[in-house]
């Protein structure tokens, strides 16, 4: 064996180059929201840039040990670490709520969040047990412990109450998706309890997740566009839930489907076809109905939290209620083409205070406005690069297990990707999600970092695989 | 089933992610320029920086007026940490109760008016300064100031204010306070907060005085602290101070013109003849400059001199009508001669039968008859230029006449208000024959279109009856005989910077009465104060020809007042002057002396006769 050799020559350098060039230009914007005439230099330690290096080290460190280990490991040991992961999880719950969340664990400055650590959990129990599957002939039960799996953790997280991270979890979905673990068995059955309903299988189950991902997209889109209601300012008198309207707008798809439909399906099938069209139709209008209302709940948790911490005055009471996500809109918008400049952000340095959360959350502003759109397209060059590497990493896996966890990290990274600058850019709700590898934070910093060289581990180790 | 192609189903779902927020970004931030004014207006502002107000000097480049630095205490409410009140309390010099108080008054105070419905938002907010004490001076805040950093959260600010090292001309110099809503709708120079003047100099010239605002654009945070100044200062402006307004007073002879006037009411009026500057105007009693300095000077001292019986805010010189007595004879006299119904060596016997008079020899000519204040004589004289025969009928005819008499006045300034720099200014009253015509004194004896003749207003003669001037108007009157015929606008700034007096201070007016006409006058009036059997013994001077006019107004209410105008010296002439004493007596007793010391002071600077300064200063005539 050529140890010393091997540990190197099979690491994707593309992969690792792209997390250091992320990481470097988080840790330069963290550097920058802070940054003072007086007293910064990339030298002072002291502050949240200091912290940040802090952490870039201790996750390097993890890294190596990581890498240092047998990837070996972690399968053997996927049940009790996901069980660890779920304690940590629990523990958390009985420790007093800091802005209203029981996320953290520890002391002071040096907590950690449980719940990120669950993402690393879940991914490996989930590998694990997909690898065992005889994905040709899988069963309901199958299918139960796959969602069990994912939904223990979710569940504890919404108890903290962690709505990101909540959020974020359902990226395994995707995996299953690409795994072939199909929906189904649960569709069918549930289809089939109707009178005359005699399917084998559905396009519906089949491809649940993606249907389900362009569902929550469009019903959260267009909810959020359209601020809850739709005022009907002409008419004068009636407020719509734009729930309603999105309903109808599904109704008015349906009936579409129905007319065009009719001509190409035979007189026997018609009545299934109805049946299927009705029934579609009302699983739509019951999730986005839900969605609806569960966003609508979590943006005046986010308001609220806000209003704790600034006093408003007259020119922020303009931007009301959306006061985080117009700040935010602003500070980007402001950059321009070429931007500000590096540490001349006026709106989203941390002592300007108009971006709330300019380090963690809204990252991505001060980048975006000290840089304008030649920076922001780089990092948004960078991040598509980074996915579709880890994708293209996850498809030349000769293991279902690698295959498996490789996909969680890509989508889990994916799902932080587009909901943290979605809501930078005002097209995604404001619900708090660290930027992978560059917001400021230890335990994202230390978890992502874990979860990538695992990945970077597990990839390098790829040929060790027997079939 | 294809498992494998899956994955292009998430190829392309995270590279359509990435490619519409790509575009998105494009749009936001090239495209689109809202973004860029939205965060302009979140976080760039403009500061504007108030520069001291212009300062004033007298006629002898004397500091009349002059900024001086109070000291306000300021507090942020999220900065204060664990106030020990009762500390703080003997610290400022308040119960701890008072302390608390005030902490409620001013969260209370603050707010805005909505424009829509003038609904009241409350507006404090604990992250913004607010003074918790105002106006300090120097010394006190010495006592406050080194003990501070016991007290976190509070820190004191400078500002500045107007200071008065002489504690007269109050009413010619006015005050400053703050500007109200109207007065913020009407010129958009003023922010809430800023100083105005309301009265006096300090109003009419405010544009002069104010200055030029300067203008800091800053970059705020969002709690409104200033981060840094927007574009290092590119497009700042500085603040100018305007240039010093020199004024026509002397502040010496205003000072000591106060001092004369001590426990006595009325006022007086000096003025330069050549050039129309007001060298004092007293108006008594008054009150200290110092007193209107800062709004809670202001707040506190304005209810206790609005409700004085005496009056001292009310500016008599200006505002005050009152009849003038026999100066008016001077009048009358200078039309009868440009008229030609008399000639300087008219006479008109004393005759007590148609108008009282006091003991004296007949008058035998116009200067005799100023000298002795003949009322008889006066009487003859008004009533030629009334009556002037122009018309058969009588009521006619002294419609004619009337019109006439009244038109010369007005060329005097009487009747009229005088454009002069100060506000709130009087006409006075000179009766014309549409006056008579619309005026009914009773329903008995109404008067009416030609329903009155000379005798009806013949109390005019001896300027009682209808006929009011202000002191001002009087003095006016003074300049008018020293200058022989003409007059400028009385005014109290000689200059605006470098820039000399306004233009409307530069105009001559000339009288109707030629200046050979006013020989005789002039004669009488100096046989009055020198000669003897003159009414103004009292006036003379040695080694100065003064020449002077004694008054005595009925006051239907009490005792007579006393008036006095006078000019000096005789041959280009320094300065004239009116003096008004009310309820004092005949003008030779009261207003003379007092005239004759003022001209005394101005002319030489000292007093000759230190025991009619004293006869002055003893007398108590309230």
């Amino acid at each position: 064996m050529r140890e010393n050799e091997k540990l190197t020559s099979n690491v994707d350098w593309l992969l690792l180059i792209a997390y250091f060039v992320i990481l470097t230009m988080g840790v330069m914007t963290v550097y920058s929201t802070g940054y003072d005439k007086e007293t910064s230099s990339f030298f002072n330690f002291t502050g949240l840039y200091g912290k940040q290096v802090m952490w870039i080290c201790i996750s390097l460190f993890l890294g190596l040990l990581v890498f240092l280990i047998d990837s070996e490991i972690y399968r053997k040991f996927s049940i009790p670490i996901y069980i660890f992961t779920l304690l940590l999880l629990i523990v958390v719950l009985f420790t007093p709520p800091i802005n209203g969340a029981r996320a953290w664990l520890g002391i002071g400055p040096f907590g950690i969040q449980p719940a990120e650590f669950a993402k690393i959990g879940t991914a490996i129990l989930l590998a694990s047990y997909v690898d065992k599957i005889n994905i040709r002939q899988q069963t309901m039960t199958n299918v139960l412990i796959c969602l069990a799996i994912i939904a223990i953790p979710m569940m504890f997280i919404i108890l903290q109450p962690d709505a990101g991270t909540f959020v974020v979890f359902t990226a395994f979905f995707f995996v299953l998706y690409r795994e072939g673990v199909t929906f189904d068995p649960l569709v069918l059955t549930f289809i089939n309890m109707f009178p005359g309903m005699k399917f084998k299988k559905t396009w519906i189950g089949t491809h649940f997740i993606p249907l389900l991902f362009v569902l929550v997209f469009i019903s959260v889109f267009t909810l959020f566009m359209s601020k809850t209601t739709f005022d009907i300012a002409s008419l004068g008198f009636y407020e719509i839930p734009s729930v309603v309207v999105i309903i109808f707008s599904y109704f008015i798809i349906a009936l579409l489907f129905y007319l065009i439909g009719r001509n190409f399906v035979d007189s026997r099938s018609r009545k299934k076809f109805v049946i299927v069209i009705l029934l579609t139709f009302s699983l739509f209008s019951l999730l986005s109905a839900s969605i609806s209302t569960v966003f609508n709940s979590l943006q005046k948790h986010q308001k609220n939290r806000i209003e704790l911490l600034l006093d408003l005055n007259e020119e922020d009471q303009r931007d009301g209620e959306d006061y985080n996500r117009n700040r935010a809109m602003t500070a980007v918008g402001s950059g321009g083409l070429l931007g500000k400049g590096y540490n001349k952000a006026t709106l989203s340095s941390v002592k300007s205070k108009h971006v709330p959360e300019s380090e963690t959350d809204f990252i991505f502003c001060p980048f975006a406005e000290e840089w304008g759109f030649v920076g922001t397209a780089v990092l948004m060059g960078l991040y598509l690069f980074f996915l579709l590497r880890i994708i293209n990493i996850a498809e030349r896996q000769r293991s279902t297990y690698n295959r498996v966890y490789a996909y969680s990290v890509g989508m889990i990274l994916f799902y932080h990707f587009a909901i943290n600058i979605g809501m930078n850019i005002g097209l995604v709700p404001i619900i708090g999600i660290p930027l992978p590898f560059f917001s400021y934070g230890g335990s994202s910093m230390m978890s992502f970092s874990v979860m990538f060289f695992i990945l970077l581990k597990l990839d390098s180790q790829r040929r060790d695989t027997l079939f | 089933m294809n498992l494998n192609s899956r994955k292009y189903v998430i190829i392309i779902f995270i590279s359509i992610i990435g490619i519409v927020y790509t575009f998105r970004l494009f749009h936001m931030q090239v495209i689109d320029d809202q973004w860029k004014l939205r965060a302009q207006e979140i976080a760039e502002k403009r500061k504007y920086i108030v520069p001291p107000r212009a300062a004033m000097f007298d006629r002898n480049n004397k500091k009349v007026v002059s900024n001086k630095a109070y000291y306000n205490l300021m507090f942020v409410e999220n900065d204060i940490k664990d106030l020990d009140t009762v500390a703080f309390a003997k610290l400022v010099g308040m119960t701890v109760d008072e302390v608390k108080k005030r902490f409620i008054d001013i969260r209370e105070k603050e707010g805005y008016f909505k424009r829509k419905d003038g609904k009241r938002i409350p507006n404090y907010q604990p992250v913004r300064p607010y003074a918790f004490l105002k106006e300090l001076t120097a010394d006190e805040i010495a006592k406050i100031a080194p003990n501070l950093d016991k007290f976190p959260g509070f820190y004191e600010q400078v500002t500045s204010m107007r200071d008065y090292p002489y504690a007269g001309g109050a009413n010619i110099l006015g005050y400053l306070s703050e500007v109200n809503q109207n007065e913020i709708d009407e010129d958009r120079f003023y922010r809430s907060g800023d100083n105005i003047g309301k009265a006096g100099v300090e109003k009419f010239y405010e544009k002069e005085l104010r200055g030029r605002k300067g203008v800091k654009y800053i970059v705020t945070s969002a709690l409104n602290n200033v981060i840094e100044s927007y574009a290092n200062g590119k497009y700042d402006t500085l603040a100018v101070q305007a240039d010093p307004l020199t004024l026509g007073m002397d502040i010496t002879l205003q000072v000591y013109g106060e001092q004369l006037m001590q426990n006595k009411m009325g006022c007086i009026v000096a003025i330069e003849p050549s050039t129309g500057e007001i060298l004092a105007m007293v108006s008594s009693p008054s009150y200290d400059p110092n007193l209107f300095v800062g709004r809670s000077n202001i707040s506190k001292n304005y209810p206790i001199l609005v409700n004085d019986p005496k009056k001292p805010l009310f500016p008599r010189p200006l505002q005050a009508e009152y009849p003038p007595g026999s100066i008016f004879k001077l009048t009358q006299a200078l039309i009868g001669l440009q008229e030609g119904v008399i000639t300087p060596n008219t006479s008109f016997p004393c005759n007590k039968s148609l108008v009282g008079c006091h003991n004296h020899p007949d008058a035998r000519n116009v200067s005799q008859a100023v000298q002795m204040s003949c009322n008889p004589y006066f009487y003859g004289v008004t009533r030629k230029i009334i009556q002037q025969g122009k018309s058969r009928n009588n009521f006619i005819d002294a419609e004619i006449g009337l019109g006439i008499w009244a038109k010369y006045l007005h060329s005097f300034g009487l009747g009229i208000q005088l454009d002069a720099d100060i506000s709130g200014l009087r006409s006075g009253l000179i009766p014309d024959p549409n006056y008579y015509n619309n005026l009914f004194p009773s329903k008995k004896r109404p008067y009416g279109k030609h329903r009155w003749a000379f005798s009806t207003i013949r109390s005019n003669s001896i300027g009682q009856g209808e006929v009011k001037l202000t002191p001002l108007q009087m003095a006016n009157l003074a300049v008018i005989m020293a200058n022989r015929g003409w007059y400028i606008t009385p005014h109290i700034v000689k200059s605006v910077g470098e820039n000399g007096p306004l233009p409307q201070f530069k105009v001559k007016h000339k009288t109707m009465v030629d200046a050979e006409n006013f020989a005789p006058v002039i004669e009488g009036m100096r046989m009055a104060v020198n000669e003897g059997g003159g009414t103004a013994r009292l006036a003379r001077i040695d080694g100065i020809t003064v020449c002077g006019k004694t008054g005595t107004a009925q006051n239907p209410h009490g005792k007579d007042h006393s008036v006095f105008i006078a000019f000096a010296p005789m041959d280009n002439p320094k300065i004239a002057i009116a003096v008004f004493v009310e309820n004092s007596g005949f003008g030779g007793t009261w207003a003379a002396p007092i005239a004759s010391l003022m001209m005394e002071k101005f002319i030489t600077g000292k007093i000759s006769d230190p025991s009619k300064e004293k006869y002055i200063l003893d007398a108590i005539l309230e």
